[in-house]
């Protein structure tokens, strides 16, 4: 039988950027396809290359053996192919199943919108997430009112409503709890059962094993090698993905326990859905928080560095009062922050590398005037001492991949080192190699002495990269996990709370 | 090719270019147009836009859809005052220029602050500005502007003040100068582009977008007012509508000199090439002989044919 | 639920206030304010204006902007009458006016929406040229002002039609045009366009159509403005409608449409018109000269807006 999509000898370069270089992929009906790679590998231009939003510059795509127009979203979406958006594709300003329907509204026999039809199956859609979902998941929420995790469930249903013949998952799981995981799992393998094909691309290693049926490993731009998920392990996909030179991260994890005493105190902080929390941290301490998703460890992040300032409460750290009404306050007091979602965050998009990295430092030593190239090469260092590839620093920012650039954005903070490092979810979408060096250069700023708090969505980074989890359900915390007890299976037991 | 195409679209040679192919086709068309004296009578015009327009130029570079709309009426609010302070007197010319610009800068504060702290879309905010400080002004005036410029004031934007050259355009050279040293390599220029291009990302690195942003309006109502004394040193006498004139052209200069509306991009040369190549335009098309309404919509076609250049949004579909 | 009723928007509670102060000011000032000749003649000064902003909305909805109306405003105008007294103003000669008036706003629209969508130019720069460009081209129809229409034109529009006031007609019309837009998925992939551009061309909208038809329609309400203006004023002038445009932006802010799009309705339009309208009655009527208005206008949108944010931050 032919393949339900074949994509052959596909080119693509952006600029003098070269994403892709004669990538193939090949889906058969009714498969679940996981596609990997390191960022910047070009998968999600692949994707983007089958659904439409990016043109190819040579190659071609077959779809049911024959050769496929592509000339945007809306060509592709009526040959069967639908694509969930990392970056999602809803719009805030209207409701759910406005967004859900947007393009291929229900009409009554006039034309006109027909509201009720709309109402009607976005309620369909929704039971099939409505025990995972939340509240306020109903079909007339407001988008820009839903939980990100919500509004990632509400692209999936996007997608579903379009019924496609083939399903490309970007990163869909990236915001997901384990439940909704699941669900969504559930929800694959019912699309699987009815013949619909589904590319599945995920960060998260356990995830491609448990769903996947085959797997194609990109790097570089060209697809390097073909799996069946059965056949294989995790070592030859790893291996194929970062190819012989790239080195694969390994646990940083202190075992000993750490000597001195707390000099971080976090004493009854609370806002809108936190709290109230007191925890204390100590020198050289690398401090996970765990749990579900949205239980307040963006919050209590934000909080510390006073992005999202807490209503009551304070924060010491070392004796003296750093409790932040805003950055400013928090980075005078040698807080750092990082965040994962790097384009709302931390890009200056359009402005250059030399501008990304330095603007905090001339914050930070109360600099007017920009200095000369002594300054310069003063980022050139930190930016080399931490493996970035770049072209030169008057290049744009956009240039980078995304492990480069978050590299860019911690290095920011690198000058001098500081005494609080915030890391909300840092590695989020970024390869391997970079979340290697990302992990390495956390252990070492931690043994440098400054005090480490990450939130990560994917437990096994909480597990190889902390020396205590603090693990927060309904904005408070239920578990503080050392020692013997961080391990993965407690981890998961106090993140579900006793019940589970 | 791609070096060919990078050049292409540099702002400044765009500008530089046509400057040149205007003065061309003007010397062509009426044998003079390029004389030196000409060149300067151009060039003293095109600073008075040109200095409206660096305030323009300033907050559309801090982004979320600055523009201040309200620039016309704080120029024409600026020659009222100068006007009125000065009233012929040459000694009162320093302290008409503080007036103007002091009143300009307070209103541009306001409407940072309704554009920063109410977050009014700048848009709206300054049009509202703009109808308040018109109608504050036919209101205060009793619609009769009194008032006239100091002679050495007219001398300073008129008349030569060294080789040919009135004090006005050294003005602008060095405002020239100014804002590439600020925007290039001062911490305060750094932070207009990264509050332009991302907000959020600057805060989160400590900077003070709110008031930075009401910074960047505060300085366009003051380049208004400094502009609104050179207008009245230009014409003589004020009158309540003589700022109008200037509010779109300067958005103009600012598109066509190669700064982004959408912010985080682009630098105050171009913008004052861009009013140069603004005002050529226009002087060319009058000594073209036509009508008026030929005038009008070769100037509008023009605009748009600028505009294709580089003025343009980018392409959804990569 | 449907877009037309939906009052969208932060403003809306300060633009309620404010239109009931100014109903009551006005009905101070104006003794007979109730009276229905009153209401009617009220209802006529303020009926371009409402035009103009309904056509207005489409545009903001789809996150663009249009500055050339009034200069569409004008060329309808000019164009209109021309042909009018071209083809011997007779009753056909003033439908096909009509028709090539209608024709000429939609198709200004249709020129702003092209380069605009099409050649990805920014809406406040290119409608602003392109107002230059059809001002350019109002003079080169009629260089002066002058040129009468014919007699039924402005009595039909002073008049009734089948017993009903021609000017509440036209309100109906343009109330059951801009309500068929509402009903029409037209209004929500509209809204999707200006709510989040990139969002909707990956949902496989066609985009440049979209934006292109609000800017048409805009330029055909924009016709329908100038073709009341015709029957009132009963003559063309090339530099009709100058105002029109920014005063149109203030209605549909005052309306609760978002200036970044995606959020708001004609029907909010419709009141913000009003209210813009109210306060030019209401100056005349106190005796203040006509530039009190800007004032008042201005300082009622920055208090609209400023209020608004109050309100909801409480």
């Amino acid at each position: 039988m032919q393949p339900i999509l074949r994509a052959r000898d596909i080119s693509k370069s952006f600029g003098a950027v070269r994403a892709l270089e004669k990538a193939r992929l090949t889906v058969e009906r009714g498969e679940i396809h996981a596609l990997l790679g390191a960022n910047g590998c070009g998968k999600s231009t692949l994707c983007k290359i089958i659904a439409g939003t990016v043109a190819l510059d040579s190659g071609e795509v077959l779809i049911d053996g024959e050769a496929a127009a592509l000339g945007s979203p809306r060509l592709a979406e009526e040959q069967g192919v639908a694509l969930f958006y990392q970056e999602l594709s809803l719009v805030p300003q209207l409701s759910l199943g406005e967004n859900i329907f947007l393009g291929r509204e229900p009409r009554n026999a006039l034309g006109f919108t027909d509201r009720a039809a709309i109402q009607c199956e976005t309620e369909a859609l929704i039971a099939r997430v409505a025990a995972v979902a939340g509240t306020g998941f109903t079909p007339d929420a407001r988008v820009s009112d839903l939980s990100p995790d919500q509004r990632q469930l509400a692209e999936i249903l996007k997608v579903l409503a379009r019924k496609p013949k083939i399903i490309i998952f970007d990163e869909a799981t990236a915001t997901l709890d384990r439940r909704q995981v699941e669900v969504f799992f559930d929800i694959l393998r019912e699309l699987k059962a009815e013949g619909v094909s589904s590319i599945f691309i995920s960060h998260r290693m356990d995830e491609v094993f448990a769903i996947a049926d085959r797997i194609t490993v990109m790097r570089n731009g060209e697809t390097v090698a073909e799996f069946s998920a059965a056949e294989t392990d995790r070592y030859a996909v790893v291996y194929a993905m970062v190819g012989e030179t790239g080195a694969i991260a390994a646990s940083v994890r202190d075992h000993e326990p750490l000597e001195g005493d707390a000099r971080l105190v976090v004493d009854g902080v609370r806002s809108t859905r936190l709290g109230p929390v007191s925890f204390v941290a100590k020198r050289g301490e690398i401090l996970g928080l765990g749990g579900l998703q949205g239980q307040g460890q963006k919050a209590l992040l934000s909080g510390l560095f006073g992005a999202e300032p807490f209503h009551v409460g304070r924060v010491t750290l070392d004796d003296v009062d750093v409790t932040a009404r805003r950055p400013a306050d928090a980075i005078a007091h040698r807080i750092a922050y990082v965040s994962g979602d790097r384009g709302r965050d931390s890009a200056l998009p359009g402005r250059s590398i030399l501008e990304n990295t330095a603007i905090a430092s001339l914050v930070r030593e109360k600099r007017h005037v920009i200095p000369g190239a002594q300054f310069r090469e003063r980022f050139a260092d930190v930016l080399t001492g931490l493996n970035t590839r770049y072209a030169g620093l008057d290049a744009p920012i956009g240039s980078l991949s995304g492990g480069n650039q978050q590299k860019v954005f911690i290095s920011r903070w690198l000058s001098p080192a500081p005494g609080l490092l915030l890391l909300d979810d840092p590695t989020k979408g970024i390869d391997l190699g970079a979340k290697g060096d990302f992990y390495l250069l956390a252990r070492k700023l931690a043994d440098e002495g400054a005090t480490v708090i990450i939130y990560s969505s994917e437990d096994s980074e909480l597990l190889s990269l902390c020396d205590r989890v603090l693990v927060l359900n309904g904005g408070v915390i239920t578990a503080d996990l050392q020692g013997d007890r961080l391990t993965p299976f407690e981890l998961t037991r106090a993140s579900y709370g006793d019940a589970a | 090719m791609n070096r060919f195409a990078d050049h292409a679209k540099n702002p400044l040679l765009i500008s530089s270019i046509a400057i040149l192919a205007l003065l061309v086709i003007g010397e062509l068309v009426s044998p003079g147009f390029a004389r030196g004296d000409q060149i300067v009578r151009l060039l003293t015009v095109s600073a008075i836009l040109g200095i409206a327009a660096a305030g323009q130029n300033l907050v559309i570079l801090g982004g979320r859809e600055g523009i201040d709309l309200s620039i016309g009426a704080v120029i024409s609010l600026g020659a009222v005052i100068a006007g009125n302070v000065m009233n012929g007197s040459n000694a009162a010319i320093p302290l008409a220029f503080a007036a103007a610009c002091c009143a300009g800068f307070l209103i541009g504060v306001v409407n940072g602050l309704g554009v920063t702290y109410l977050r009014i879309p700048p848009l709206v905010m300054t049009l509202g500005m703009m109808g308040v400080i018109q109608g504050g002004l036919v209101v205060l005036s009793r619609g009769v502007p009194s008032g006239n410029a100091a002679p050495a004031l007219m001398a300073f934007v008129s008349r030569s003040a060294f080789l040919g050259i009135p004090g006005i355009l050294f003005v602008w050279a060095a405002i020239i100068a100014l804002m590439a040293l600020v925007l290039k390599r001062t911490r305060f220029g750094w932070s207009i582009y990264a509050i332009g291009s991302n907000e959020n990302a600057a805060v989160l690195t400590g900077l003070p977008a709110r008031r930075i942003r009401v910074l960047l309006y505060g300085l366009a109502g003051l380049f208004g007012g400094f502009t609104g004394v050179c207008v009245i040193g230009y014409t003589g006498n004020s009158f309540i509508s003589v700022g109008d004139q200037y509010v779109l052209p300067s958005v103009i200069a600012v598109v066509i000199g190669g700064t982004s509306l959408s912010g985080g991009a682009g630098s105050y040369t171009g913008t004052a090439l861009g009013a140069i190549a603004l005002i050529l335009l226009q002087s060319v098309l009058t000594t073209l002989n036509l009508e008026f309404w030929g005038r009008q919509v070769i100037f509008g076609v023009t605009l748009l044919l600028l505009m294709l250049l580089y003025g343009r949004q980018a392409r959804l579909r990569v | 639920m449907s877009g037309l009723g939906k009052l969208g928007g932060r403003a809306w509670l300060v633009t309620a206030a404010a239109l009931l102060v100014l109903l009551m000011v006005n009905a101070v000032l104006q003794p007979n304010f109730l009276e229905p000749s009153v209401i009617q003649s009220n209802l006529t000064t303020f009926l371009p204006l409402v035009l103009v902003a309904i056509g207005q909305t489409y545009v903001i909805l789809g996150g663009d902007i249009d500055l050339s109306v009034g200069a569409i405003v004008a060329l309808v105008n000019v164009v209109t009458v021309t042909v009018i007294a071209a083809l011997g103003g007779e009753g056909t000669a003033v439908i096909v006016g009509l028709l090539v008036g209608m024709g000429v706003g939609a198709g200004s629209g249709l020129v702003n929406g092209l380069i605009i969508a099409g050649l990805r130019f920014q809406p406040i720069v290119t409608t602003f040229a392109t107002s230059i460009v059809f001002s350019g081209l109002a003079l080169w129809v009629l260089p002066q002002a002058g040129m009468p229409v014919p007699e039924p034109y402005w009595r039909t529009y002073a008049g009734t039609i089948l017993g009903v006031p021609t000017v509440y007609v036209i309100y109906l019309l343009a109330f059951l045009l801009a309500a068929f837009l509402a009903a029409r998925p037209f209004m929500i992939r509209l809204k999707a366009v200006g709510g989040l551009r990139t969002a909707a061309f990956q949902t496989g909208l066609d985009l440049g159509r979209l934006r292109v038809s609000a800017f048409a329609l805009s330029g055909l309400y924009a016709a329908f403005a100038s073709l009341c203006l015709t029957g009132e004023t009963a003559s063309g002038d090339p530099l009709m409608g100058q105002t029109l445009a920014m005063s149109a932006i203030s209605a549909v802010v005052l309306g609760g449409t978002a200036l970044a799009g995606g959020v708001g309705g004609a029907l909010g339009s419709v009141l913000g018109a009003w209210v813009v309208g109210m306060i030019g009655s209401v100056i005349f009527f106190a005796g203040l000269p006509f530039e009190y208005q800007t004032l008042v206008q201005g300082l009622i949108i920055l208090a609209a807006l400023a209020g608004g944010v109050l309100v909801t931050r409480r």
